[in-house]
């Protein structure tokens, strides 16, 4: 029930090292954001300055318009699950998610009827005497996330609330928390490093990396234009293909990509903004999703090397110059011989193949240089 | 870090401050503060004699050089004999104890039985049980009945009248307080070895002493050290056992007194001057002794056993 | 397997070493206890390994004894030890969690400090600490036995270590968000998850502080003042061979005994102390 506005946040650890540079964002009334990247990203450091856990270093933070900076967390109005669930050993279920309606003085009889209807919403009604040792990690990650609840926060932090858990109740979990969301309805942050949970829950993914924002975005957003070689190597699965020496051509008024020597005419769209912005012909790497691949047709060659049969589809590990190119290939309809070992030609679109500058790793078509969310510094590493 | 637009702060750096204020508000009052005072009057002649006060006047070393042309050093000889005397066998004992305890294959049976009767002395008030082995070791005390009884001497032994008699009683005692703490401490120290360690040993075809010998002890050698250094620091204090036992005499002759007999007796004649000298070697003694536990406890970083409290007090 | 008869004679070797030592440490207690069942003309005739019917006759004799006020000096015992148990736990912990807790300047320092007086001996400042307790009025009480124990740097060390492996700092946080404030966060999250490191050194400051007989022999004077080992002390350095044998050994009796009893309820949890929090991986 509140927006929360990042302007400028900074925190620097003993006025020399910078952990988070000069992050903006406006989260809307009941969004759900979600914080992405590597560990050390600054992920961390940021939902906790928003929790009053750490003091911010510079900038200014608003929750409902309130500045917050030098605010108690308590005073916060917010609510936070913690990666390790933080539960107090020494209190029952029932304590625990009560403690915090104690502090606040709220009566007795009220606690009780709040306490009861979160559990019985969560499923965990029947372990409220038990203590947290008692309780498996799926539960006790429940428990985590009522104590948070009973306090109806304005706004919801989690610090990666399911990376403790095993794959098969992780997945659970995930899809419990969008439940959850649409029954609570307020607004969340959420930091974690798996991008699986962050393309299925954010409204907007914020993706971050030593400590700079390099894009703020929908999933899909995030997939289809990510702004530089970090954001589209983060996100989808598997890794999207990187294919070093290309160059960006100029031949007349239209723009081509070279990869190994073959020409790929660009679209119309990317002729449209590569014009727009003068681009000069350059040094490139390409960028093409493996989904994105189509075998069987144009020019670019390549060798099987494994070939994983993943039910509906292939995946194709395949070795094309010095690259080691994946693709994932529907088993419907194939005509090509895709067997280990056997040579193979591909394409792929030209609107799909994303085009990074060289020198800077930042997208031709998709890096907005006036964009506040887009701040970081030259990226020129791959983020694997 | 503070940024000037802020008014309040969420800092909670101050709440630290806070919490370990106690500890050095009385640390400065009862141990600071009384330590700069021994130090100075160390150099002050100033001692009471009857009802009359001397100094305090300025002495320089005076007291220091007075104190070595003393009986000091005799003093710190008797004192390390007596750590010694107890010090030996229990480190002795409490490695065999440790192995023994710690091999799988010696089932020892009342293990938890054992390790409560050879904690037990540890507890015990060092001064009542060395009234305790006063009255039992005197001329006419149980153990000569007994020995007189069993028909193995013929005249009373007078164990406090000689000096060996002295000397080993003492050691005795600290032996028995002591061995069981240092055994169940060793014991710890050997059980954090991964038992794989000893089953690849006796598959290359070590025995049970060249096991010992070849792992288990290169492998506890910091804790050894440690009991070793801390045992010292110990020692170094020996005060209680062989006050009560020759009720402060250090009989015969003065061959069991120790040095914080000889500063207690200061201390009691109010000879301020002479007793601040004394505390001061002790303090050297001991600040090197603190240092050498300092160095080994950052020095390695590797999984090392530390030790409680207990052994570093007492 | 192939060698079971050398590992035979290795456990016979192990058992027999092992009572003869459980002999040593109980054997002196025995006679204590036989002792102090016995009256002052039967220990003048000689050892006898069967308790008598004295025990209660020796007991009254100590309880009623004016010049060695033993009781007095239990309850002494008892009210310096408890108090000492009691504030020096809770300050160590309070300080070790200011330690673990928090980030600030002075932190290093403070720490590097209290470890670098660990094992200072208490001795060594013993004449500045008696004349300042003569200055401050507190020569002959009970307080100078009493207060000191704030600063415990072993005790100091053993909760910061127990911290270390047992409280994750995102509890403090969740009780900061929760609306705690640190001093309720401490009393009412940390000392609860903590209680088995205060109990086990509560039990061996407790017991220290029972046995300590060079600060309070230096301290207390008066007879009703005292503690139990002063009293000891008072017993050896009296002319002893005029006294009643079996009121001595009964006098020793209650000094040791209840710490023994206590330890017997406890013994389990106590050797499990000992190396609890000091051996750490």
């Amino acid at each position: 029930m509140a927006e929360v506005s990042l302007k400028g946040i900074k925190k620097i650890y003993d006025n020399k090292v910078t952990a988070v540079h000069d992050v903006n964002l406006e989260i809307k009334d009941k969004e759900f954001i979600v914080l992405v990247g590597p560990s050390g990203c600054g992920k961390s450091t940021t939902l906790r300055m928003v929790a009053g856990l750490e003091e911010i270093s510079g900038g200014e933070l608003y929750i409902g318009g309130k500045l917050m900076n030098g605010i108690a967390p308590k005073d916060r109005d917010i609510a936070m699950v913690f990666q390790n669930y933080a539960l107090y050993p020494h209190m029952s279920v029932y304590d625990n998610m009560a403690f915090a309606l104690t502090m606040q003085k709220v009566p007795k009889e009220q606690i009780d009827k709040k306490v009861r209807e979160v559990a019985e919403i969560l499923d965990i009604a029947q372990y409220l005497e038990r203590k947290p040792k008692a309780l498996s990690g799926g539960q006790r990650q429940r428990v985590a996330i009522g104590r948070a609840m009973v306090r109806d926060p304005k706004v919801f932090l989690m610090d990666e609330p399911l990376s403790n858990l095993d794959a098969k109740l992780r997945n659970q979990m995930r899809a419990e928390i969008i439940k959850l969301r649409s029954r609570i309805n307020t607004t969340f942050m959420y930091v974690t490093h798996d991008q699986t949970e962050a393309m299925t829950l954010a409204d907007r993914i914020v993706i971050m990396k030593d400590g700079f924002v390099n894009q703020i975005g929908t999933p899909q957003e995030l997939f289809n234009k990510p702004v530089n070689l970090f954001v589209a190597g983060f996100i989808g699965m598997p890794v999207m293909n990187f294919f070093e020496g290309c160059r960006l051509l100029l031949d007349g008024d239209k723009y081509y990509a070279e990869i190994r020597g073959v020409r790929f005419e660009l679209d119309a769209f990317q002729q449209k903004t590569l014009k727009s912005n003068g681009q000069k012909p350059c040094d490139i790497v390409c960028g093409i999703r493996p989904q994105h691949i189509t075998v069987g047709e144009g020019d670019l060659t390549a060798t099987v090397e494994v070939n994983e049969l993943m039910g509906s589809e292939y995946n194709i590990h395949a070795r094309s110059g010095d690259d080691e190119v994946v693709m994932v290939i529907p088993t419907v309809g194939l005509a090509t011989d895709v067997s280990m070992g056997s040579r193979i030609n591909f394409t792929a679109h030209s609107d799909l193949i994303q085009l990074f500058d060289k020198e800077s790793g930042n997208n031709l078509i998709w890096y907005d240089a006036g964009s506040a969310a887009n701040n970081a510094p030259v990226c020129k590493d791959y983020p694997f | 870090m503070d940024d000037k637009k802020q008014q309040k702060s969420i800092s909670y750096a101050k709440w630290g401050y806070i919490f370990i204020l106690p500890f050095f508000i009385c640390f400065f009052i009862f141990s600071f503060i009384p330590l700069l005072d021994t130090i100075r009057y160390s150099f002050y002649e100033y001692y009471r004699s009857g009802l009359k006060e001397v100094g305090p006047n300025f002495v320089g070393l005076g007291n220091y050089i007075a104190l070595l042309k003393s009986d000091l050093l005799k003093y710190a000889g008797n004192t390390f004999i007596l750590w010694m005397i107890g010090f030996v066998p229990q480190i002795v004992i409490a490695l065999i104890l440790a192995a023994w305890f710690t091999d799988a294959r010696l089932k020892i049976h009342g293990e938890q039985f054992f390790k409560v009767v050879i904690y037990l002395p540890n507890l015990i008030m060092a001064s009542a049980f060395a009234m305790l082995f006063f009255t039992m070791f005197s001329n006419a005390g149980p153990v000569n009945s007994i020995l007189q009884s069993l028909g193995w001497i013929k005249a009373p032994i007078d164990f406090m009248g000689s000096v060996g008699g002295t000397r080993s009683l003492v050691g005795l005692m600290n032996f028995l307080m002591w061995f069981g703490n240092t055994s169940i401490m060793l014991m710890a120290a050997i059980m954090g070895i991964s038992p794989e360690l000893f089953e690849a040993a006796s598959l290359d075809g070590c025995n049970h002493t060249q096991i010992f010998f070849k792992i288990t002890l290169p492998l506890i050698r910091p804790i050894l050290s440690y009991t070793l250094i801390t045992s010292l620091i110990g020692g170094l204090q020996m005060f209680d056992v062989p006050q009560i036992l020759t009720n402060g005499q250090g009989s015969p002759d003065r061959t069991s007194y120790t040095l914080i007999m000889f500063l207690n007796s200061h201390l009691k004649a109010s000879n301020y001057g002479m007793a601040g000298a004394l505390s001061v070697y002790l303090f050297i003694v001991s600040g090197i002794l603190c240092f050498i536990v300092y160095r080994m406890m950052n020095d390695d970083g590797e999984k090392k056993p530390k030790r409680n409290k207990k052994e570093a007090v007492k | 397997m192939n060698n079971k008869k050398p590992s035979n004679a290795r456990s016979i070797i192990a058992h027999v070493t092992l009572i003869i030592l459980s002999f040593m440490c109980l054997f002196f207690f025995y006679i204590l206890l036989i002792n102090s069942t016995r009256s002052h003309a039967e220990l003048q005739k000689g050892f006898s390994a069967l308790p008598s019917s004295h025990f209660m006759e020796n007991f009254r004799a100590v309880a009623n004894d004016g010049t060695f006020p033993m009781l007095r000096g239990i309850v002494n015992s008892l009210i310096v030890s408890g108090c000492c148990a009691a504030i020096c736990t809770y300050f160590s912990a309070l300080t070790a969690y200011g330690l673990y807790a928090y980030r600030f300047k002075l932190k290093n320092a403070a720490f590097t400090f209290i470890m670098m007086i660990l094992v200072m001996p208490t001795q060594v400042t013993a004449m500045g600490f008696l004349r300042l307790i003569t200055k401050m009025g507190m020569y002959d009480t009970l307080w100078p036995l009493i207060i000191p124990s704030i600063a415990s740097p072993a005790v100091f060390y053993f909760m910061y270590s127990y911290l270390q492996s047992s409280l994750p700092l995102a509890l403090v946080e969740a009780a900061r968000i929760d609306g705690s404030g640190e001093f309720h966060t401490f009393n009412r999250i940390v000392l609860p998850i903590m209680k088995p490191a205060i109990a086990v050194q509560a039990i061996f400051t407790f017991v220290g502080s029972w046995n300590n007989y060079f600060v309070p022999a230096l301290v207390l004077q008066s007879k009703d003042k005292m503690t139990v080992p002063i009293l000891i002390a008072t017993l050896r350095g009296a002319d002893y061979m005029n006294f009643d044998m079996g009121k001595i050994y009964m006098m020793i009796t209650v000094a040791i005994v209840p710490i023994i009893v206590v330890y017997l309820f406890l013994s389990k949890f106590i050797i499990a102390g000992v190396t609890l929090g000091g051996v750490k991986e």
